[in-house]
């Protein structure tokens, strides 16, 4: 015969152990979804390419059971290299997960990397998700949603965002609250897209970038290649472009990198949203970092190419018809 | 007595409430303060990462006695890995040092590899010579030019002449002269795959094609018209192929979605791709004289995962650097892109 105070107590007992395990769970949960913007997880320059203690036992599982991917793990952390942080502005289509495969198995070469991965899209989907825990690298996983009104709506009205805009400039803001302002580890910033093509020999470069270093790439402004053009002080002083050469900074978004410490010091520097000229998105950013003649020409007085802006074609699914020919569950 | 035991009983509740209540309170907390994960670093955590790092660093020095050995181009197979030979043929135009950068890059992670570049090319160009020279894989550099008359001209699409069909043949060739040097079993050890320079390669995906006995297949993204293009896998065996262009082809895939053992290429000499063959029957030209459909070995979890995606690079618009060549103020040749 179960008297009130008995069912008091039993209720007062079990209670507080139910919302501490709701909590505990929920608080787990947090961790990996996104509850502001700003959330993320993964891992940081200064814990040696680790993440936190939970996620580290099922990375080491996996790290065990494949043994034989001996190759394909990134290169240790050194102690004495800059950290290179790689903002990659992403969104979902067809050819998403292939352009991220190469240029993950690019960046898995190179040391003391850090990813910074961003979607355009109202949540971290679970193509990214996967993929990036499977490959192994030093990863920040962002995400953010384009509102429909800032993306592309032909000319006239309504002048457009360029694409990867908010994206990057959540990743410098995730950076700028992730790093205080006199960190003393030495970093660099680099914008690159999913779909160029990077050389190895290109993140040696950037990685002695003092405040805003500059090369060519190729396949941009509908040339061979766009180069600054560089005296015989060795400084920069005008642009070898066809297309604006008196824009202030007439480079490509893969033709420049930046210190993380003058990215922390100057914390209202992000690319403009609104009123950009087609080709200044790049200039909108640069011009409150630094001035034409501080920039740092790299590889050899930018003279070798090291960077290349290629564009995947957009892949012709006209067999797949309205309902979908292949099975949707396989992934792409 | 009873009083008593529910006396301690009650007691027993009470300050089980009130621990509770305390762990909430902790937890709540937690919650709010940023995870600064070197607090949380217990001394597992320690034990780990210091094993981690031994790992990293055995895993660099293995790197680094594999490429003290690279310079050599025929690698003696002292692993127990079968090697993958892989046929790249490549042409000549502006994006060919980027694909081939970006494809090398992924070779790279691929142990065991042998790389046999065939440039349709009357002559070894320098910067393809350049460039595998440095890129640290085991490779080998061979040439024959496509015949005039089945090239491709400009403007012409993609699908109307077969490509690479000499290259790929010049690959085997090679690869069927090589291996008469090196009789015995081991000598026969490997697995041979066409790889085309703009292609995309999941690094899973050869060591799926390793065990190749004799023609291994799986599914190809972004091919065919569709999202993929795959065999279907029923009982461990393929009964048909899932495509939506020509079905009754004798095998419908793609050149990426399939492997063939180096044994099976030796034992028939005679076996190439056939460049008179009908579009889209050209891996068939070379695969009916292997093996049959029931022999087909599925690959990628009986063919449910997409591992290779068949992307294609556009050409990048030149138009203002031709605008400035004419006037003679092109980009500087001199400087290879």
């Amino acid at each position: 015969m179960l008297k009130r105070r008995d069912i008091v107590a039993i209720v007062l007992i079990v209670l507080p152990w139910m919302l501490l395990i709701s909590v505990w769970h929920q608080s787990n949960i947090t961790s990996v979804l996104t509850a502001q913007k700003a959330d993320t997880i993964g891992g940081r320059s200064d814990s040696r390419a680790l993440k936190e203690s939970s996620s580290l036992q099922s990375r080491d599982i996996v790290h065990v059971v494949r043994t034989e991917y001996i190759y394909s793990r990134p290169p240790p952390w050194s102690q004495s290299l800059p950290t290179l942080h790689i903002i990659t502005p992403t969104y979902s289509r067809p050819v998403q997960k292939a352009e991220l495969t190469r240029l993950a198995n690019t960046l898995l070469h190179v040391s003391n990397l850090h990813w910074i991965v961003v979607e355009d899209s109202q949540r971290r989907t679970t193509l990214v998700s996967h993929f990036l825990q499977e490959k192994g690298l030093n990863y920040t996983h962002l995400n953010i949603l384009t509102p429909l009104t800032y993306k592309s709506r032909g000319d006239g009205r309504n002048p457009r965002v360029p694409r990867g805009t908010l994206q990057r400039n959540l990743a410098l803001r995730w950076l700028r609250e992730t790093f205080p302002l006199n960190y003393t580890q030495p970093g660099v910033v680099y914008f690159a897209d999913d779909d160029n093509t990077y050389s190895l020999q290109l993140f040696e470069e950037m990685r002695s970038t003092k405040k805003v270093s500059v090369w060519p790439v190729a396949f941009v402004g509908g040339l061979r290649y766009e180069s600054p053009k560089i005296n015989a002080l060795g400084k920069v002083y005008g642009w070898k472009t066809v297309f604006d050469p008196h824009r202030p900074f007439a480079i490509d978004m893969a033709g420049f990198a930046v210190n993380l410490g003058l990215i922390l010091s100057k914390p209202q520097a992000y690319f403009k949203l609104r009123g950009v000229k087609g080709g200044y998105q790049e200039s909108s950013l640069l011009k409150e970092l630094v001035t034409l003649s501080e920039l740092e020409p790299k590889a050899s007085n930018c003279t070798e190419v090291l960077v290349w802006h290629t564009r995947t074609e957009k892949p012709v699914l006209v067999n797949e018809g309205k309902k979908g020919f292949t099975d949707s569950k396989v992934e792409i | 007595m009873a009083a008593r035991m529910k006396l301690k009983l009650k007691t027993v509740f009470v300050l089980y409430f009130m621990v509770s209540l305390m762990g909430l309170i902790y937890a709540l907390m937690q919650l709010g303060q940023h995870c600064d994960c070197a607090e949380h670093d217990l001394p597992k955590d320690r034990a780990i990462s210091r094993l981690q790092e031994e790992l990293y660093r055995l895993q660099g020095q293995i790197r680094q006695l594999e490429k003290a050995k690279q310079p050599e181009k025929k690698q003696p197979p002292k692993s127990s890995l079968s090697t993958i030979f892989v046929i790249t043929p490549t042409y000549a135009r502006l994006v060919q040092k980027a694909e081939l950068t970006r494809l090398s890059q992924t070779f790279l992670h691929v142990p065991q590899l042998h790389w046999i570049l065939v440039e349709d090319s009357p002559r070894k160009t320098p910067l393809v010579s350049n460039f595998l020279m440095k890129s640290g894989l085991t490779y080998t550099h061979l040439n024959v030019p496509t015949a005039k008359e089945r090239k491709l001209q400009e403007g012409d699409p993609s699908w109307l002449k077969p490509r690479g069909v000499e290259q790929r043949n010049e690959g085997l060739r090679w690869l069927r002269e090589d291996r008469k040097t090196e009789p015995g079993d081991d000598g026969q050890q490997g697995v041979v795959y066409f790889a085309d320079d703009d292609n995309t390669y999941s690094l899973q995906l050869f060591e799926e094609m390793r065990s190749t006995q004799r023609v291994s297949v799986w599914p190809v993204g972004l091919v065919g018209g569709m999202k993929f293009e795959s065999p279907v896998v029923e009982g461990g065996k393929v009964v048909r192929f899932h495509t939506g262009w020509r079905p009754s082809r004798p095998f419908p895939m793609d050149m990426a979605g399939f492997a063939v053992s180096l044994r099976l290429v030796l034992a028939n000499l005679d076996a190439c791709f056939d460049g008179e063959a009908p579009m889209g029957f050209l891996e068939s030209s070379l695969l009916k004289g292997l093996v049959t459909v029931d022999e087909l070995e599925p690959k990628a979890d009986n063919c449910t995962k997409v591992l290779v995606w068949h992307t294609r690079t556009e050409k990048p618009k030149m138009k203002r650097e031709e605008a400035l060549q004419v006037q003679g103020l092109g980009s500087d040749p001199a400087v290879e892109v």
